[in-house]
């Protein structure tokens, strides 16, 4: 490296000579760093005006922070109606030291909050080796001004979150409820927790089928029904039988999801899914179905069922006696036990069980709920059950696996599986198809006969045609079937000229002589009158009652 | 300008841009911070619109239940929405319809 040279003062003074030869490396030494300094400066100013004239390069990504971001999603019905959100709550807090007089602070609380337990809070509120103690959770904002009104000494609050369903009982089972820490716990809470979770973090509601309207008419409906007829419990659910979207279901007793914790173990159990029963008659449309898919008979065909069948030993009766020979068509408005048995048998095991399945009321149902009970569906081993099986006897399923399988009737043979959640207009639709359209229409043609001319005529809605059937299950007690212990209940199909909706609404735990067609088939006629408006379907009004 | 000069010279744009430097910077600190405050204000100002909003719509969801509606259609209206459609046949359209008005005589 070449030495800079010394300046000439001091060059010319040979006293300072060799000094300066020796400064030299370190004023050199000097010279980079001041360099490297103006270097490091001109870095720096260049990059301060790279950054006053570009602007912040990190403000989009602030911006997208301001989405508003939630732990569990709003759930929403099909019309954006709010059925389930999550709102700031308090929680009532205490710090012992500053609590001038416990057990006037207790008092003073449980004037506001009665079911507090005054002497549990006097013992908190005494603890004085704690710090802090946590009084009650959940305080809305009106509690806790109505707190803060008493100016009690070293109570405070605590800011929390907590799930709110506005809608009250409304669908209280179907939607679940989470606890005060908001882990889902039942219903669709828990049954689409991870989709919930994830709408929130997208700042999106999660939106159901189900319409608050028809949830509402329902539920009333089948709340009459189930006081009328002394029922245990009860069961109801409305699907567009095109798209399987659930569009109501509604179980009794109800409960509101806002008040879980109290509820009975009774009105906490979802009905719709998570309840299995014998669905008796209901099931004998897939009967003939089946018989004729097989060829195993025809429309022309007539039988005898006048005199019970004698089938090892079991006697099949009818409910009342049909004299005369009966073609499909009767056996299914008048509900023959000996006709469908007849047909059952022709069928045999096997095939019937193939149909079962394919109707999916051998598994449990598709809705997005917590609890889907598994039917209990022994295979049918001899004539008998295979008979019994032909009039709903020996497989008990839920009543969205039965509702599941009646939209057959509205994809000409094809079943589509229920659903929760709202599809898209454009969405594919899964069918399976299980009879030809020809059957089914013919089945279908039967089935506007019960409506028309056989048990289920308290269905009938003027102006709407409605086809289904009626179905008053014996329930088995001990070991035997008891008359004065029934599930009764009805499934229609409407309108009949364009059928798109499938209903089922049943009754559990009828006393003698409670039908299918006495008290559940009327509650179906009252809940269409109030709903086929809603859904663009025209009904004649009814009579003046005056 | 001399050698020794023209160094001063930049040693003292060099002192100056230090000073720049320096002061602006802590311009800018001070700004960031300013602006991160009011952000964090904002968000907190969000955050509690949110959810007063949250809560109006959870009131207002509850006021509008069809139960609540009823209630007061019944209270105030006299009348039971949904229990029956309100659509009428034709035959009897004729009979609900307010009676034609006579065609006026112009003089």
């Amino acid at each position: 490296m070449k030495p800079i040279l010394p300046s000439r003062t001091f060059a010319a003074n040979p006293d300072f000579a060799g000094e300066t030869l020796e400064a030299a490396p370190a004023r050199n030494r000097v010279r980079f760093l001041a360099i490297g300094l103006l270097a490091m400066l001109l870095l720096l100013s260049a990059r301060a005006i790279q950054l006053a004239f570009s602007g912040d390069p990190t403000a989009e990504a602030h911006r997208g922070a301001v989405i508003a971001q939630v732990e569990r999603a709003d759930i929403v019905d099909r019309n954006g109606v709010l059925l389930a959100t999550t709102v700031r709550a308090f929680t009532l807090t205490a710090t012992p030291a500053r609590v001038w007089h416990a057990s006037e602070t207790a008092a003073a609380l449980a004037r506001l909050f009665p079911d507090m337990d005054r002497d549990a809070t006097v013992r908190r509120l005494s603890d004085r080796s704690r710090d802090l103690v946590f009084l009650r959770r959940g305080l809305t904002p009106n509690q806790r001004e109505a707190v803060l009104s008493l100016g009690l000494a070293g109570i405070g609050f605590a800011q929390e979150e907590r799930r709110v369903y506005p809608q009250g009982a409304l669908a209280g089972q179907a939607l679940g409820f989470t606890d005060v820490d908001r882990h889902a716990l039942a219903g669709v809470e828990l049954g689409l927790d991870d989709q919930i979770r994830r709408a929130g973090a997208e700042g999106r509601p999660v939106r159901l089928s189900i319409d608050v309207r028809m949830q509402y008419a329902l539920e009333t409906e089948l709340d009459i029904a189930a006081r009328g007829a002394h029922a245990s419990s009860a069961a109801a659910i409305l699907l567009d039988g095109r798209t399987g979207e659930t569009l109501a279901l509604a179980s009794w007793p109800v409960v509101d999801p806002n008040e879980f914790a109290g509820a009975s173990e009774a009105a906490r159990t979802d009905r719709v899914a998570g309840d299995v029963h014998e669905l008796g008659s209901t099931l004998k449309p897939f009967t003939e179905a089946m018989a004729l898919q097989e060829r195993l008979t025809t429309s022309g065909e007539l039988f005898d069922v006048s005199q019970p069948f004698v089938l090892d030993g079991t006697t099949i009766t009818d409910d009342e006696r049909i004299l005369g020979p009966v073609g499909l068509r009767e056996i299914l408005a008048r509900s023959s036990n000996i006709g469908a048995a007849r047909l059952a048998l022709r069928v045999g095991g096997d095939r019937q069980r193939a149909y079962l399945a394919r109707l999916g009321l051998l598994a449990p149902p598709t809705l997005e709920l917590a609890r889907s009970q598994a039917p209990i569906a022994p295979a049918a081993r001899t004539r008998r059950d295979i008979a019994g099986l032909g009039f709903g006897y020996g497989l008990a399923a839920t009543p969205a696996s039965l509702a599941g399988a009646y939209t057959i009737f509205t994809n000409n043979g094809a079943r589509v599986a229920p659903t929760l959640l709202m599809r898209a207009p454009d969405a594919q639709v899964t069918r399976t198809p299980v009879f030809s359209p020809t059957v089914t229409q013919q089945v279908f043609s039967y089935m506007r006969s019960v409506v028309t001319d056989g048990t289920g005529r308290a269905a009938d809605v003027p102006g709407l045609l409605v086809a289904g059937k009626t179905g008053t299950a014996e329930k088995l007690g001990d070991d035997t079937y008891s008359q004065d212990h029934n599930f009764s209940s009805f499934a229609g199909v409407f309108p009949a000229n364009n059928p798109r909706y499938v209903i089922f609404l049943a009754l559990d735990d009828t006393g003698a002589g409670a039908a299918g067609g006495a008290v559940a088939a009327p509650a179906v006629a009252r809940t269409l009158r109030r709903i086929a408006p809603m859904l663009g379907l025209r009904v004649e009004p009814r009579p003046p009652t005056h | 300008m001399g050698k020794a000069q023209l160094i001063r010279a930049l040693q003292i744009a060099a002192g100056v841009l230090v000073v720049v430097l320096v002061v602006g910077l802590y311009k800018a600190k001070s700004d960031a911070s300013k602006a991160e405050s009011h952000v964090r204000e904002l968000h907190r100002a969000i955050s509690e619109t949110e959810a007063s909003n949250r809560a109006l719509n959870a009131e207002i969801a509850h006021l509008e239940t069809p139960a609540h509606v009823q209630e007061l259609a019944q209270q105030h209206l006299d009348v039971t929405p949904g229990a029956q459609s309100a659509a009428l046949p034709e035959s009897s359209m004729a009979s609900r319809l307010p009676a034609p008005r006579e065609r006026q005589s112009h003089p």
